[in-house]
């Protein structure tokens, strides 16, 4: 294979071509209810050539067939031809790479029988289902995947690296007449399969979750101070703030630009933020992005001052800065896209008790169903809350949605944590149609004040 | 030997399913013409039942069938068993998804329709970047299952999408729509001429005071009662008693003005073929009709297990088995004219678009979601744009009281046809 990619490489007239060839296979089990819905093997394998023609354009061709790679390369060259670019695209220069590397499993999870793999799930269902008579549907999930990924361009790059992944989930859905309510917990890992396993305490937080929203009011809508677990402050800086320091956003927009202006105030000085790829087994580490450049840390905010973004070759030539190692691809049906890997609030230094102790009346919000800025406007709902009463963690409270304006919230969040823990969940992040994409989140504790929370 | 043949010898019910697909992508990026995608994919997915137990595997890689047979009786080893049988040739509606002059389109061509996108925003707002995407494919699916069912079709999807962004200090809008359709549609550019006339109405900031107010949402902006009610609909939701519809079959759960139709039989339509993807007939399916529930949606196995028929809308992707899914989303329409619904409010807001659809637990119908695009209509007219606003409500208790739907219809992001629907009094909230 290697040769006949370099073949292809090197007949191609573009003025730069990059090749990609994935080869996977994913194990996945999911329990509904009472019912095994799934319990499967699927194999994906495929390829991408991509070329660039500096004064047209972008020309790709993704295929399953690996067995005509010249045609492909001269196809993706072909469709380069149409675009008409007014200036050229340069890429950012990165020092080419031979490496070929394999991951390192403790147990192997491509080892253990589908038997196995259904054990654990059904396991985790009945912890969940056996909760309490509240519960009323389930979803128990064990996945697998394992992909061995190629990557060579015209430049020199040959790249062989594999992306193993394992993921547990469990939601539990509970009911109480009219009213339906649920949680969700998973955990995600590049690990080996032993990282799964006793994991029925996961399990059963997402039943008892699920059982306590049944009897939790709606909150009350208002502004209100907000203390910020992990998991949520993890997700509302990839979500809110993240998604905005990816370069493709503001490269071609100048007045994007000018709001993301490095340098720019972006919160109090205690606020550090940064994005790395290289950190070891996390969701989103990747040893070289899917243009062969090498994951490393790339601080964001420090100080509260804007002082950096992520980048693809692309995107770092125009504005004249070093590729980050962010262009990443879900898989081999795509070009890369700048993304984020890792991404965290670095640890601060408030106690969690110190946090609360001076809230009259607050909320405390926990966990994420998920998010959707738009540019600077964001919002996202919590997964469940608390009430903050004269200082301490009162009544439970659901239905806690907070919206608001990134660069107000951001300068609102006056106390950051001294508990910071990377979130290990499954799921991933989406972005122009690719989803979902393995990233890590990382946060402390976060209080912001003066937060917008929707609701009745 | 072919893998129905292999398979039958081996399991007592089989099913393969092939999907081709060939899409050429022409993509815009800030006005600028920058990446042209050819994508070819193919793929096979088998389901098997043996001993009663069903399996699933799928590929994309055409050189391991055998191993692909191997996995989906492995598969069936640990299957759940399966409530139903695969099913028999049925005559179909003849569904018009093939259209030569779609599926042949030359990438010029798509390179010009994105030209001329281009040149209906930029004269009105020349500071607008324009994220454009036109996409035609030639997709060919066929499913074979051991009764003799065989299956075969293609459609000729064209989508063409528009993201217009306008950024002026502080304001940011974002607008987006898109065409969806599988047989040429003359007038290709009528959505992307309505996207330009909301950019024109969005130039006047205005502001109204938050609280309980009449709200009208636009057809893009039924989204918002369609998402928890097509959640709602499906059969799956249904059998697992997580539908707050669930149970109440001939029960009157919405104002008489809301009928609801699931059709996968409009011609042209992305959603619309003469099969589903388990080779059942396509149908058209009225599950709303004036306020009161008529059904669900189901594939073959929920249908199985609630003791009904499939209605024709199983769907999947090449690596994962079919669930029911809705077609096009057909709400109809009613008896006022819009001009007249405009006129009957004093002061109220229309809702265009919305952020963050989807989020939270929408099965209960609840919602809570920032307005992305929204007009405050005074007196009768429409007066400008309304910012940082959020409404928040149940569908459950808005639609039982509708004030008025609207005469005229729109298809709004491919697959949804709705009206303009006026809700007396919900809940607006915003910095007051």
């Amino acid at each position: 294979m290697r040769d006949r990619i370099q073949e292809a490489l090197k007949r191609s007239k573009a003025d730069y071509t990059e090749i990609r060839i994935e080869e996977k296979e994913t194990t996945r089990v999911v329990f509904r209810g009472k019912e095994l819905e799934l319990a499967n093997a699927n194999i994906d394998k495929g390829g991408i050539v991509r070329c660039l023609i500096k004064d047209k354009g972008w020309g790709v061709a993704t295929f399953n067939n690996l067995d005509d790679l010249l045609n492909k390369a001269d196809q993706a060259y072909q469709c380069a031809q149409v675009g008409s670019v007014p200036e050229p695209i340069e890429l950012a220069s990165v020092e080419p790479v031979e490496n070929i590397t394999t991951a390192e499993m403790k147990r192997d999870f491509r080892d253990i029988s589908l038997a196995e793999k259904k054990a654990l799930a059904e396991r985790y269902n009945q912890v969940v289902l056996g909760h309490s008579n509240k519960i009323i549907d389930t979803q128990a999930v064990y996945s697998d995947s394992f992909t061995k990924v190629t990557l060579a361009n015209s430049e020199g790059t040959y790249i062989e690296q594999d992306r193993p992944s394992v993921v547990v989930g469990a939601t539990a859905i509970a009911r109480d007449g009219d009213n339906v309510q649920q949680a969700h917990e998973s955990l995600a890992t590049i690990q080996g399969f032993e990282y799964v396993l006793d994991q029925d305490e996961l399990a059963r937080k997402a039943a008892q979750k699920a059982v306590e929203l049944l009897a939790a009011k709606p909150v009350k809508a208002g502004q209100y101070p907000v203390v910020v677990d992990q998991m949520l402050a993890g997700v509302f800086i990839h979500e809110a703030f993240g998604h905005l320091s990816e370069a493709d956003f503001i490269y071609e927009n100048p007045k994007a630009r000018e709001m993301m202006t490095l340098g720019r105030r972006f919160g109090k000085g205690i606020l550090n933020v940064y994005d790395d790829g290289s950190i070891p087994n996390q969701r989103g580490t990747t040893l070289y992005d899917d243009e062969g450049t090498p994951a490393r840390r790339n601080w964001l905010i420090r100080d509260g001052e804007l002082v950096g973004r992520l980048h693809s070759r692309q995107t770092a030539a125009k504005l004249g800065e070093k590729a980050s190692g962010n262009a990443r691809a879900i898989n081999y049906r795509f070009a890369p896209i700048v993304r984020m890997t890792n991404t965290a609030i670095k640890n601060g230094a408030t106690s969690f008790e110190d946090m609360i102790k001076d809230i009259e009346l607050g909320i405390y919000a926990c966990e994420a169903y998920g998010g959707q800025t738009q540019l600077e406007n964001f919002s996202f709902s919590s997964g469940y809350a608390y009430m903050i009463r004269n200082g301490r963690i009162a009544e439970m409270v659901k239905d806690v949605i907070l919206a608001g304006n990134l660069f107000t919230t951001l300068e609102n969040i006056d106390a950051i944590g001294n508990d910071f823990k990377w979130l290990n969940t499954g799921g991933g992040c989406g972005k122009a149609n690719q989803s979902p994409l393995p990233v890590g989140m990382g946060a402390p504790h976060i209080r912001i004040q003066n937060v917008v929370i929707g609701g009745e | 030997m072919d893998i129905l043949t292999q398979l039958k010898q081996q399991a007592e019910q089989v099913e393969v399913f092939s999907l081709q697909n060939e899409k050429t992508t022409v993509e815009y990026e800030a006005n600028q013409m920058k990446t042209c995608t050819v994508a070819e994919s193919k793929g096979t997915a088998v389901r098997v039942i043996r001993k009663g137990q069903l399996g699933f595997a799928a590929s994309s890689d055409d050189t391991a069938m055998d191993k692909l047979a191997a996995n989906a009786l492995e598969s069936a080893t640990y299957g759940d068993i399966a409530p139903f049988s695969f099913p028999d040739s049925q005559p179909a509606p003849i569904v018009r998804t093939f259209d030569n002059v779609v599926a042949y389109l030359p990438i010029a061509r798509l390179v010009e329709i994105g030209r001329e996108m281009l040149d209906l925003v930029l004269p009105v707002e020349p500071n607008a970047r324009c994220n454009v995407s036109l996409e035609r494919s030639l997709v060919s699916a066929s499913i074979r299952n051991q009764k003799g069912l065989d299956v075969s079709f293609k459609t000729s999807p064209l989508s063409l999408g528009l993201e217009i962004d306008r950024i002026e200090g502080d304001d940011v809008l974002i607008l987006y729509d898109q065409l969806g359709t599988t047989v040429w549609e003359k007038d290709y550019l009528a959505f992307a001429r309505r996207l330009v006339e909301k950019l024109k109405q969005a130039r006047i900031i205005t502001s109204i005071k938050p609280g309980r107010i009449p709200v009208l949402f636009a057809p893009t902006g039924t989204l918002a009662l369609g998402l928890p009610l097509s959640q709602g609909l499906n059969g799956k939701e249904v059998y697992k008693g997580t539908s707050p519809m669930a149970g109440k079959i001939g029960e009157k759960l919405f104002n008489e003005k809301i009928t609801i139709i699931d059709d996968g039989t409009i011609d042209g339509k992305f959603a619309s073929a003469s099969y589903d993807d388990e080779g059942v007939p396509r149908r058209r399916n009225v599950l709303i009709e004036k306020g009161v529930l008529k059904g669900f949606i189901y594939d073959l196995k929920t249908a199985a297990h609630s003791g009904v028929e499939s209605t024709g809308n199983a769907s999947r992707g090449l690596f994962n088995p079919p669930e029911p899914s809705g077609t096009n989303l057909v709400i109809q329409p009613g008896e006022t004219p819009l001009k007249d619904i405009l006129a009957s409010m004093d002061e109220g807001i229309i809702v265009e678009d919305l952020l963050a659809l989807g989020q939270g637990n929408i099965i209960s119908g609840a919602f809570s979601n920032p307005l992305a695009l929204a007009f405050k209509v005074e007196k009768g007219e429409i007066v400008g744009r309304v910012k940082d606003l959020s409404i928040a409500g149940n569908i459950y208790d808005l639609l039982k009281n509708v004030e008025a739907v609207s005469k005229e219809t729109q298809w709004v992001y491919s697959t949804i046809h709705a009206p303009y629907i006026l809700i007396p009094e919900m809940n607006v909230a915003g910095k007051a």
